[in-house]
């Protein structure tokens, strides 16, 4: 029994470790590119600054993961750190809370805003392509609405400040921040029976059901950690940028989207993994810093991380693809129905 | 007068497994032709390759007396040939009218659609076969028979000669099978020939001209029905002889572990169930299907709880809110359709295997790879699975494998109560006689099993006490030993003789 | 009559709508203002029946707003550069269908999930558009302004032509063979390939016709100002999938016509209005647009939740 396990295992891990293998080599591809153009590229510096501008959108995608697993997805985290962001600077700049009170007060906003998606998907089962466009819609009209469009935060006190733009142990501060979560994230994913019923509900829905599975719990969970982990992001972004606008976040849900499926996860559901996403979240960011260091337009970033996006997709499509125009050497498994 | 369909010599092979090797096979018109055989035998392969879905490796088929190389579908649509599958292809959002006209009409898009046409065109087909279904309807709102019938329309529509129906009565009422079984005569009277693939030889004994069988990709015999018998088949499909396939109770039941007064639910529409399950005992749940036996085994697992009466487990009232109450509370329950809510294809078996007791072998929620990988290999040794190893995923394991995995996984809960929805279906004869023995033994190992079955005989068979339900109430019970006859008259609801 | 349940459901509220309004602000009711509102929507009814011909299929298409940016621009840049009417609409329309016809070629050649592909092909032209414009507006030549007539015949055209154009697809969804194509394919594409109806070829036909009628919007846009805006379209393809789901089309495909999504747009475009006659300021659009959806959706899911028990 062992050899036929060894080599099937050996398949699975071959299958299993492709998609990121080669997104390892064209981070790395990437990192040497930039390296020989750009002057300043490859310095530590500006190591830190790439993972400065990547935190907020890296934590999206991180919690992102989960959720899509599940086959689902969340259009309105984006919208959600803007709202999360001029809630957290009118908390303390109008309320006159002490900024850690604020901080908590948006974290549970967050909690309920990722609450108000759950109910709708989790409980309701309203599809969660729709429900969370509307959301992006009612959160950024909420931002908008509250700040009338023109309204920013600002003044934030230094200590505040550090947060996103000072060093903490060697690292920007955020970057910890975004470390604990990624850590977080991983182990409740991929060692954890969380992380294993949302594989189940994102391959079978009903069936995970039929398997005893809390189902709407568990989705209900990942829409709630979606918003409490977007507020976290809010704060980070207001600490880093030292504004809170409306405006904040918008565009980040695409990102974190691009980076998922970019680190291997299908949209359908059920196949994927947080390492992944991470390598996704490096390739967009040390892209769209290398090019300003190669002197691109800014505009080039956002044009390669889409033609990204797609090359990757068709690289896992292409295989499927072959096989069903080599019939002989690859047929589909041998029936195992009558 | 050429034979329909002809096929000499058919091999075709599947990477290093053979599926067809050098089969031969005819279908003369107005004839009804039976193909047997276990899962894993042939069957499908030899109806893809006749419906094109397969090219040949070897071989030749000819249709009406012509050859025919590079068979595809949509040729062998053209030729007449009609496939009605056990999951009817019908889309869901559209009226039965319209799924009928696009089966029907021509493909190409430029055409104007014609609605008072393709209304009475599906109304004549339908009734044709004696279906009573409503051509505006959303196919969605059909019942599964209901769906079958309406294909069963689109195929007499398309003028097919040759018509497939690869286990056509796996969820059709008695009612409705004599509806199919009219039609089929209906087909024959009409020159068309007809390849009927199914498990029930009573079935094929009524209803079949000849009968062929075939045995690890080769056909074994092919015999006029009434020149051969019901042992002689089962031979020549399992290779050896198979007698004596219900085991008895080696002894009596033990306490009395749930009983159900007055328990109903309204949404699914049972009502007024009292029943008692016994640690130990097989009960066996008979009556046509819609007679509402799944939904009272929901109601049991909590997927649709009870809103009347009162459940108690061991003299305790309990209430069963959701499929984790149910398996805290000690009941299983291995469903009906195994497609979707059977073992997860994509997901390694260990996964699989231990998919209900997250709570009990993975406490505080981290996975515990060891426990997994020794519970899973024990289950794959004492239920003798095939599999590649417990990381292989489900997907690489035959039908019957795939049952036994899904089967572990509710043995793994440890239940007190386990409830079975059609734990042969679709199961070939020899693996049949396994998984009786292995119901038994569960019995025999101090389970109450509650065993739903539409297949007479194995429900007559297995069961220790029967019970049998129709419009959603329990209407009769039977003890071992019950006559065929006065089961049937309960399900049915006909007056019983005098006992 | 059941069967257009959802679409009286639809217009009963745009009604009552306009009930209010005529009650609390009849100058909502003033012809010019009026028809101007209306002229504006012409574009956005177009690029709706798109979308929800494209949601029928059980697709989505988020790149129509970077489209119809984009074949705006190019649009504009023909006609500034003195090409005549009828070349520079064959020419956009053209651009706007192969634009598509990449789309579907993803989402039907490769199997690829098409909300991801049109989220890429939306940002690759969206960023590809502002750095070729560097927000740079185009200056049309004066003929092109409301295709050469007073404005008041060119609004009257172009809402003519928008709802002429919406009673042609509305026609052909139910009544041309191909149309009915669309939604058998949404509804289970495994049958509809069983059935011999090409769903891959159903898909691409979809997004190619998508980017088609978003070219056409385009165009029905840029005659409405003297300059185009590279930046128009931000946010179409959220008014248009909104008005898509509002008007009754599934995302799970299948189901929904097009006068439903026509009074959807009818609906969603007397909103801001109807909330600056009543005095509520104009930042709420985006918040009460999303409010509508879930509305519309939560409605349709407990609404299939009593049909099913």
């Amino acid at each position: 029994m062992s050899k036929p396990e060894a080599s099937h295992r050996h398949k699975v891990g071959a299958l299993l470790f492709r998609h990121e293998t080669i997104l390892l080599l064209v981070l790395l591809a990437e990192w040497f590119y930039f390296n020989a153009v750009g002057r300043k590229f490859g310095t530590l510096d500006n190591t830190f600054d790439i993972m400065r501008h990547s935190a907020e959108i890296g934590l999206l995608a991180l919690v992102m993961t989960p959720i899509i697993l599940t086959g689902g997805i969340d259009l309105s985290v984006g919208s959600l750190l803007g709202l999360c962001a001029i809630l957290f600077g009118k908390l303390w700049r109008d309320a006159g809370l002490p900024l850690p009170l604020a901080a908590a007060c948006t974290l549970l906003i967050g909690l309920l805003a990722g609450g108000l998606n759950a109910v709708l998907i989790a409980r309701l089962r309203l599809p969660a392509l729709i429900v969370t466009l509307g959301t992006y819609s009612l959160f950024r009209g909420f931002a908008e609405a509250i700040t009338r469009g023109v309204d920013t935060f600002t003044n934030f006190p230094d200590s505040f400040l550090a947060l996103g733009q000072q060093h903490f142990a060697g690292l920007p501060t955020q970057v910890w921040f975004f470390l604990a979560v990624a850590v977080g994230i991983w182990l409740l994913v991929h060692r954890t029976t969380f992380g294993r019923s949302l594989r189940a509900i994102g391959f079978a829905p009903e069936g995970a059901r039929y398997a005893g599975l809390a189902v709407e719990r568990r989705l209900a969970q990942a829409y709630i950690l979606a918003g409490i982990v977007a507020a976290l992001a809010a704060i980070i972004y207001t600490a880093r940028l030292g504004q809170a606008k409306a405006d904040a976040g918008t565009g980040y849900e695409l990102f974190a989207i691009t980076a998922v499926v970019l680190g291997g996860t299908s949209i359908f559901g059920g196949v994927g993994s947080v390492h992944g996403t991470l390598l996704g979240v490096a390739a967009i960011a040390v892209l769209n810093n290398g090019l300003v260091h190669a002197r691109q337009p800014r505009e080039m970033a956002g044009m390669l991380t889409g033609a990204l996006l797609l090359a990757a997709l068709s690289a896992s499509a292409l295989p499927k693809l072959l096989a069903k125009f080599r019939p002989l050497r690859h047929s589909a498994a041998p029936p195992s129905s009558p | 007068m050429a034979p329909l369909l002809q096929l000499s010599n058919v091999t075709k092979s599947f990477g290093a497994v053979r599926a067809l090797r050098g089969v031969s096979f005819t279908l003369e018109p107005g004839e009804v032709h039976a193909l047997l055989g276990e899962n894993g035998a042939g069957k499908s392969t030899l109806i893809k390759v006749i419906t094109g879905a397969h090219p040949l490796d070897d071989g030749e088929i000819q249709i009406g007396g012509q050859l025919i190389t590079h068979l595809t579908p949509a040729r062998a649509r053209a030729l007449g040939i009609a496939c009605i599958y056990q999951q009817p292809a019908l889309f869901p959002d559209l009226s039965v009218a319209e799924n009928v006209a696009l089966r029907l009409e021509k493909t190409s898009p430029v055409h104007g659609v014609r609605w008072a046409e393709r209304q009475a065109r599906a109304k004549e087909l339908l009734h044709r076969i004696g279906a009573e279904i409503d051509p505006a309807a959303e196919v969605r709102t059909l019942s599964m028979p209901e769906q079958q019938l309406v294909e069963i329309a689109c195929a007499l529509g398309t003028g097919a000669r040759v018509v497939i129906m690869d286990e056509p009565t796996a969820s059709l009422t008695q009612k409705e099978q004599h509806l199919l079984f009219a039609v089929v005569r209906d087909l024959r009277s009409h020159g068309v020939g007809v390849i009927y693939i199914s498990h029930r030889l009573e079935e094929i004994f009524a209803l079949a001209d000849r009968v062929t069988v075939l045995r690890d990709g080769q056909s074994v015999g092919t015999n006029p029905v009434d020149a051969i018998n019901e042992a002689a088949l089962i031979k020549m499909m399992v290779g050896r002889e198979v007698s004596a396939i219900y085991p008895l109770a080696e002894s009596a039941p033990g306490e009395r572990v749930l009983s159900l007064t007055g328990v109903g639910c309204s949404t699914s529409g049972v009502h007024r169930i009292d029943l008692e399950l016994r640690a130990g005992e097989i009960l066996g749940l008979a009556g046509l299907v819609g007679a509402g036996r799944t939904e009272l085994a929901q109601i049991l697992f909590g997927l649709t709880p009870a809103d009347a009466g009162e459940i108690r487990l061991g003299g305790q009232t309990i209430h069963i809110a959701d499929p984790q109450s149910a398996v805290a509370q000690g009941i299983a329950y291995v469903p009906e359709d195994r497609r979707r809510h059977g073992v997860i294809l994509e997901m390694p078996i260990a996964a699989n295997v231990t998919m209900a007791i997250h709570s009990r072998l993975f406490p505080g929620t981290w996975l515990r790879d060891a426990a997994e990988r020794a519970l899973t290999l024990d289950f794959i040794r004492d239920l003798g699975v095939k599999a590649a190893g417990p990381q292989a995923p489900g997907g690489s394991l035959s039908g019957g494998n795939q049952q036994k995995i899904a089967l572990a996984r509710w043995l793994a809960t440890k239940p007190r109560i386990l409830i079975l929805d059609e734990p042969t279906q679709g199961v070939d004869v020899g693996a049949k006689s396994e998984i009786y023995k292995t119901i038994r033994q569960l019995a025999a190992d101090g389970l109450a099993v509650l065993m739903i079955s539409s297949d007479l005989p194995e429900v007559l068979g297995m069961s220790d006490r029967l019970a049998v339900m129709r419009g959603g109430t329990i209407v009769a019970e039977f003890p071992r030993g019950a006559d065929a006859h006065d089961v049937m008259a309960a399900a049915l609801g006909q007056k019983k003789e005098a006992a | 009559m059941q069967k257009y349940g959802r679409e009286l459901s639809v217009a009963m509220v745009l009604v009552a709508l306009l009930l209010v309004l005529a009650v609390v602000a009849p100058a909502f009711y003033e012809p010019q203002p009026l028809l101007s509102r209306l002229a504006r929507e012409a574009p956005t009814l177009v690029v709706a029946c798109g979308v929800a011909l494209v949601m029928v299929t059980r697709q989505i298409d988020i790149s129509i707003g970077s489209v119809f940016a984009l074949c705006g621009v190019c649009a504009g840049s023909l006609a500034a550069a003195g090409w005549p009417l009828v070349a520079v609409f064959g020419v956009t329309v053209l651009i706007g269908a192969t634009l598509g016809a990449v789309n579907g070629a993803l989402v039907a050649g490769l199997r690829l999930p098409s909300i991801v592909v049109t989220l890429a092909t939306m940002v690759i032209l969206r960023e590809g558009l502002r750095w070729k414009q560097q927000g740079a507006f185009i200056n049309l030549p004066d003929a092109w302004q409301w295709f050469g007539l007073s404005q008041r015949s060119g609004q009257i055209t172009l809402i003519v032509c928008s709802v002429a154009l919406l009673a042609v697809l509305a026609w052909a969804s139910r009544n041309l063979a191909g149309g009915r194509f669309l939604y058998a394919v949404g509804s289970n594409a495994e049958a509809a390939r069983l059935a011999g109806l090409r769903p891959q070829w159903v898909t691409l036909a979809v997004f190619v016709f998508m980017g088609a009628l978003a070219a056409w919007a385009a165009l029905l846009n840029i005659v409405q100002s003297p300059q185009v805006d590279p930046k128009s379209g931000t946010g179409l393809e959220l008014k248009a999938i909104a008005a898509a789901v509002v008007g009754g089309v599934a995302v799970s495909g299948g189901r929904g016509n097009l006068w439903g999504v026509f009074v959807a747009v009818l609906l969603l475009a007397c909103i801001n209005p109807a909330l600056t006659y009543l005095h509520v300021e104009a930042y709420w659009e985006k918040a009460i647009q999303g409010a509508v959806i879930l509305l519309a959706v939560i409605f349709d899911g407990l609404r299939n939740r009593r049909q099913t028990t």
